[in-house]
């Protein structure tokens, strides 16, 4: 397996607050990777470095071989990295399906002419978007909403849309931010069925999230920051026994650890 | 079927002078048409985009001028002078929008309610080129074929033609993808960037195109008055476009176009009571915003979400 992102040396600072101070990890090609750390870790900042969506002060990020490091996010998008956001951002008064369609326009051969007089490349571009929608809204299951504003839907479906949008042009890499905070028990099971299944499909995704037992169960690899700085890195299995990581992160000693994991097992 | 519908609706629409002897209805009428395009064009920028613009008044001043200008001052005819007044509100739309539409929305809205009143500032004291106060009375009839087009009735003809062409541009416009992609930037722009686009060719191409055919409305506009002075850059133009725009809906494109024909019309209406119609006219205006604060559009979808959220239940 090769690394299909590489972050070296992330640094950003906020009025002299080291919130990114020397970060290095990599994600490999058809992984998915886990970014945890406690509140102010320094997670949400690296990936909104990465997508370009904050200034980095120095590093670099590299995204299948190329060099992304300062583009604009829509730059970064286009080159394939597709994220979402901490707090769900869909378009509320768009149906399902123009919000899945909006999310692949960028990625077809269509032009503005082409958009305005509806010609033969227009049409073929959205019978492709129409099929890669169609896929999507099933794996999600909101097939019966396809047709309605998402406006209506419940936070977590929501939060299922825009998994579904970052989704939509096959992108080389999924980054989610905080995919089920403040989801339902019973739904976050389905997202991690969604996931398994597209992960299992060749997807690679890198997450964000404080759900421990969320990113045990799906992860092959999770990454640790405290305080700006990678604490640790390994499977879920070694993360759960590092003494740092349990100190600084968990705030639990060992015994306290192992009884979670067999509770989340 | 829809489009046999507009059809339909623009052919009637079109014979309204055949269907009265008054002048006076056919001159509401050319008001009526053309106020609607200049209230579809604020659409597409406020509606659509989200971009709330006080430039539209400046483009629609402009574009009286321009095409005043053309015909008095350069030898032009008016078809000359309203494709001028569109070209150069386009390219005046690039020049300050490029600036303006890099800030926030809030510092848009101030630059281009700077930019309306300095064009009123112009039109006053450039008088070299404007003529300052006194205007420019006297602007001929436009003629077309060896034809002139004097009556108002004969003018309507004209502002049917160039209204019922605009809105279907601004229709097709708007129901493409780019007009979906629109919406999408008035609604979250940092998921717009997220998915690869860049909203600034959008934004710029919305506020130039809407700055094109407010201004060659304007132009239209200044021959059926027959004559331009500062007061076509009056606040009552834009009070009057921003209104249809909120009542009928902002970003719906057919509910814009059916409020700027009634509320060209509701005006004339309410002139049994001279003394209170424009105070009458002022309440209903109160009365719809509270009952209808997403304007009748943003009822009629309000009341059809409704009834979606009660069959998924």
């Amino acid at each position: 397996m090769s690394a299909i992102l590489e972050v070296t040396d992330l640094r950003k600072a906020y009025a002299g607050v080291h919130a990114l101070d020397g970060v290095s990890f990599a994600v490999e090609a058809g992984s998915i990777t886990g970014l945890i750390g406690p509140n102010g870790s320094g997670k949400s900042t690296a990936i909104d470095c990465i997508s370009g969506f904050q200034k980095l002060d120095g590093g670099r990020v590299v995204l299948a071989g190329a060099d992304i490091t300062g583009r604009p996010a829509h730059r970064i998008a286009r080159a394939g990295l597709m994220r979402t956001f901490q707090t769900v951002r869909i378009y509320e008064r768009l149906s399902l399906r123009d919000n899945l369609a909006v999310a692949t326009q960028q990625f077809d051969a269509a032009t503005w002419v082409d958009d305005f007089l509806r010609t033969k490349r227009y049409r073929l571009a959205v019978e492709a978007a129409e099929v890669r929608a169609r896929t999507l809204v099933e794996l999600i299951g909101l097939q019966r909403y396809y047709e309605a504003e998402t406006g209506i839907l419940s936070y977590g479906q929501k939060k299922l849309v825009a998994l579904a949008a970052a989704l939509m042009p096959h992108p080389k890499i999924v980054v989610l931010d905080e995919p089920v905070a403040g989801v339902n028990p019973s739904r976050i099971r389905e997202i991690e069925a969604a996931l398994q299944q597209l992960n299992r499909a060749g997807e690679t995704f890198l997450i964000v999230e404080h759900n421990v037992e969320f990113i045990t169960n799906l992860c092959h690899r999770v990454i640790v920051l405290d305080q700006g700085a990678k604490l640790a890195e390994g499977t879920a299995a070694e993360i759960h026994t590092d003494q740092r990581v349990l100190e600084a992160y968990l705030g639990m000693t060992p015994e306290m650890a192992a009884e979670e994991m067999r509770g989340a097992a | 079927m829809k489009l046999l519908a507009a059809l339909v609706a623009a052919l009637a629409v079109g014979a309204l002078p055949l269907l009265t002897s008054s002048n006076y209805i056919v001159g509401v009428g050319v008001s009526a048409l053309i106020f609607t395009v200049a209230a579809a064009a604020l659409n597409l920028v406020y509606g659509f985009t989200g971009l709330l613009s006080f430039a539209q008044l400046g483009f629609w001043g402009i574009g009286g001028y321009v095409s005043a200008l053309t015909v008095v001052t350069f030898g032009g005819n008016f078809w000359w002078g309203v494709l001028w007044a569109g070209l150069i509100n386009a390219a005046v739309a690039l020049a300050i929008g490029y600036p303006t539409l890099r800030t926030n929305r809030h510092a848009f809205v101030i630059m281009t309610l700077t930019f309306a009143l300095l064009a009123n500032l112009i039109a006053r004291d450039w008088v070299s080129l404007t003529r300052g106060p006194l205007g420019i009375p006297n602007l001929p009839p436009p003629e077309a074929f060896g034809h002139k087009f004097s009556s108002t009735r004969e003018f309507y003809w004209i502002a049917w033609g160039f209204s019922m062409a605009m809105l279907a541009f601004l229709y097709a416009l708007c129901t493409s993808r780019i007009g979906r992609t629109l919406v999408a930037i008035k609604q979250n722009e940092a998921l717009v960037l997220a998915q690869g686009i860049s909203p600034m060719p959008y934004k710029l191409t919305s506020f130039a195109l809407s700055a094109a055919i407010t201004g060659a409305a304007g132009g239209v506009y200044s021959f059926h008055l027959g004559i331009i002075d500062p007061l076509f850059l009056d606040f009552y133009y834009m009070q009057t476009f921003l209104i249809i725009v909120i009542i009928g809906g902002a970003g719906s494109f057919w509910g814009v176009v059916g409020s700027g024909v009634a509320l060209s019309a509701l005006p004339e209406l309410l002139r049994f009571s001279a003394d209170f119609r424009m105070i009458i006219y002022g309440l209903i205006l109160v009365v719809a915003m509270f009952v209808m604060p997403g304007g009748v559009a943003g009822w009629l979808r309000e009341r059809r979400l409704q009834r979606l959220r009660q069959e998924l239940r």
